[in-house]
């Protein structure tokens, strides 16, 4: 805690939300920027640099798809974007251009804190090289290897590149266009059901409960998300 | 569409007036000339009756013309020698005018009755849903107030305990308040046909799954068992709706029935559909009958049952129909509720194979 503060760029126009926001983060130990439209905010996100970027999606100048596509052109800054229940296409929208996670309104500070430093773990991990350790089961990416209850475990290659698609953006979630378009190629973006198929393999090689994954998380009509022993 | 609906009366007209001229000359030989004016006249009122006012006087127009022409003597010519048949000719196209007129009033007379008609019932929900608004939100809003002020300006003479628990009933009362406001607007946007269902293909097992999730503190004192088919296909639906249906069969199990009884979630296939259903040991439904249960507003009878029940059933009966699907309640036979709501299944496009 005592390395430099690490600094996060709020961008909403809302005042009283960017005022719990304000508390509720500093309380926490970072250091709080504020921009009230997505003009200011793109703005701020390149001379302030800051360490992650909150943007909310109902900015009244220009979209916040917008934003988050204006930042990911120079910088892999974590975006975290705030969305309300209406806004389901214009999340996924986000996710695609680049937002690393998202939260619905309205949102428990709690939940948005355990976000932000998921994102902001994320940034500084390299990926690849590590054991995934979920309960029962345990699956090394690098070497291709799984157990479960001790006994090897046999996963096909499909299987695989998805826990690797999922591990690379660990806690975060992945949207299913990005683990299609990854995993079977830009082709088959479309292909939601082949996702379903495999995650359901998956979990049924993995989970103690399929139905009620605890690491294979359902993000209904967005993606999926791995959570490991580390970080559930 | 009303131009071509117009133009169509001209058409009409002149056709009738052809089929009352065809008519008129095979009545010609043995007929009084009067009846052959009867014969055009019963076409004039069939088309006052039936068209706007223009194309009912062109029809009368169009029938005295030949009725004059090729009737009134002298036969193929306009003169008019006889004054009865210039009466005639008046009588038929103030029949024209007389009929069309009390058509077009009757016709906006029922509109008007059929505009009052449906602002009542829309006055009628109007202001069922006030009253429920205003019960359920203006509870949550009173702790609220009470709550946060009580914060605010008494903060000092508060154990940090009792602050911590007057902040967590204004955080636990807010959520529960966005759930309503989301449910009233869903349903507005549901009725108002704002929402075109995102139809991918979906996992029953998953929207239970993440349902349960999201649900795991609601439902902690019931005992949940959860039966899905293993061979359960994929559907085509709109996960995040479905979810919501789902969610809302449970939130009423888990607020309807005692602590401690059983909520069954089953997912069974037959006849070509997938038939979720959520079944529960509670008081059942008592005399209330099993369809009327997805009505708007329905059970909000009693201001003391407990909030919520007024929305949730009637946005799933939306939901499901804007699927295709069917949805419906049953008794239990050991007492309990059932509700149910069957997805017809497509055939799902195969995936590749891998070994």
């Amino acid at each position: 805690m005592d390395e430099v503060r690490k600094s996060i760029l709020v961008i909403e126009d809302e005042p009283e939300i960017r005022r719990f926001l304000r508390a509720a983060l500093g309380a926490e130990g970072y250091k709080v920027v504020e921009a009230g439209t997505g003009r200011r905010g793109s703005i701020d996100a390149a001379v302030h640099k800051p360490d992650l970027a909150i943007v909310d999606l109902g900015l009244p100048d220009f979209d916040g798809v917008e934003v988050v596509r204006r930042i990911r052109e120079w910088s892999p800054m974590p975006v975290i974007v705030l969305s309300a229940r209406t806004q389901e296409r214009a999340k996924i929208d986000a996710l695609d251009a680049g937002a690393d996670d998202y939260v619905t309104k309205p949102f428990g500070v709690g939940e948005l804190l355990a976000r932000v430093r998921v994102a902001l773990r994320n940034a500084v991990r390299t990926a690849g090289g590590r054991v995934l350790r979920m309960g029962d089961a345990s699956v090394d990416l690098e070497s291709r290897q799984a157990w479960r209850d001790g006994q090897p475990l046999r996963l096909t290659p499909i299987e695989y590149k998805l826990l690797a698609c999922l591990a690379r953006r660990l806690s975060l979630v992945v949207t299913h266009r990005e683990l299609l378009v990854e995993v079977w190629g830009p082709t088959h973006a479309k292909d939601t059901h082949y996702l379903r198929i495999y995650m359901k393999q998956l979990r049924d090689k993995l989970e103690a409960d399929p139905v009620q994954p605890r690491y294979l998380v359902t993000e209904t009509g967005v993606g999926y998300r791995l959570l490991t022993d580390e970080t559930a | 569409m009303n131009r071509w609906r117009q133009l169509a009366g001209y058409g009409v007209g002149a056709g009738l007036t052809l089929l009352c001229t065809l008519a008129g000359m095979a009545m010609a030989p043995r007929f009084d000339i009067v009846n052959i004016a009867m014969v055009y006249l019963l076409a004039v009122v069939v088309m006052a009756l039936r068209f706007a006012r223009g194309a009912a006087i062109f029809a009368a127009a169009l029938s005295v013309a030949a009725f004059d022409y090729l009737f009134v003597p002298p036969a193929g010519a306009f003169t008019i020698h006889d004054a009865q048949y210039l009466l005639t000719l008046a009588i038929m196209l103030a029949v024209a005018l007389v009929i069309s007129e009390l058509t077009a009033r009757s016709r906006r007379e029922n509109a008007a009755r059929t505009a009052l008609a449906v602002q009542a019932e829309t006055e009628r929900i109007r202001s069922t849903l006030l009253a429920s608004i205003s019960h359920d939100l203006r509870t949550p809003l009173a702790v609220m107030a009470g709550a946060s002020s009580s914060l605010a300006e008494r903060a000092e003479q508060l154990s940090a305990e009792e602050r911590r628990s007057l902040a967590q009933s204004v955080y636990a009362q807010a959520r529960d308040m966005a759930d309503q406001v989301d449910k009233v607007l869903q349903m507005t946007r549901l009725e108002m046909g704002a929402i075109t269902p995102a139809r991918d293909w979906a996992a029953i097992s998953e929207i239970v799954g993440s349902v349960l999730a999201r649900l795991r503190e609601r439902l902690s004192g019931h005992i949940l068992v959860v039966d899905i088919a293993p061979d359960a296909p994929l559907v085509r639906v709109d996960a995040g709706l479905i979810e919501q249906v789902l969610t809302n069969l449970l939130e009423n199990a888990a607020r309807h029935t005692p602590r401690g009884t059983l909520v069954h979630v089953r997912v069974v296939m037959q006849g070509g559909e997938l038939i979720v259903s959520v079944e529960d040991f509670g008081p059942g439904l008592e005399g209330r009958g099993v369809q009327r249960v997805f009505d708007k507003f329905h059970g909000r009878a009693d201001e003391s049952r407990p909030a919520g029940m007024g929305l949730g059933l009637a946005i799933c009966r939306a939901i499901v129909l804007l699927h295709g699907g069917r949805i419906w309640a049953e008794h239990m036979s050991g007492g309990g509720a059932a509700f149910r709501f069957a997805l017809s299944l497509e055939q799902v496009p195969s995936a590749p194979a891998e070994t």
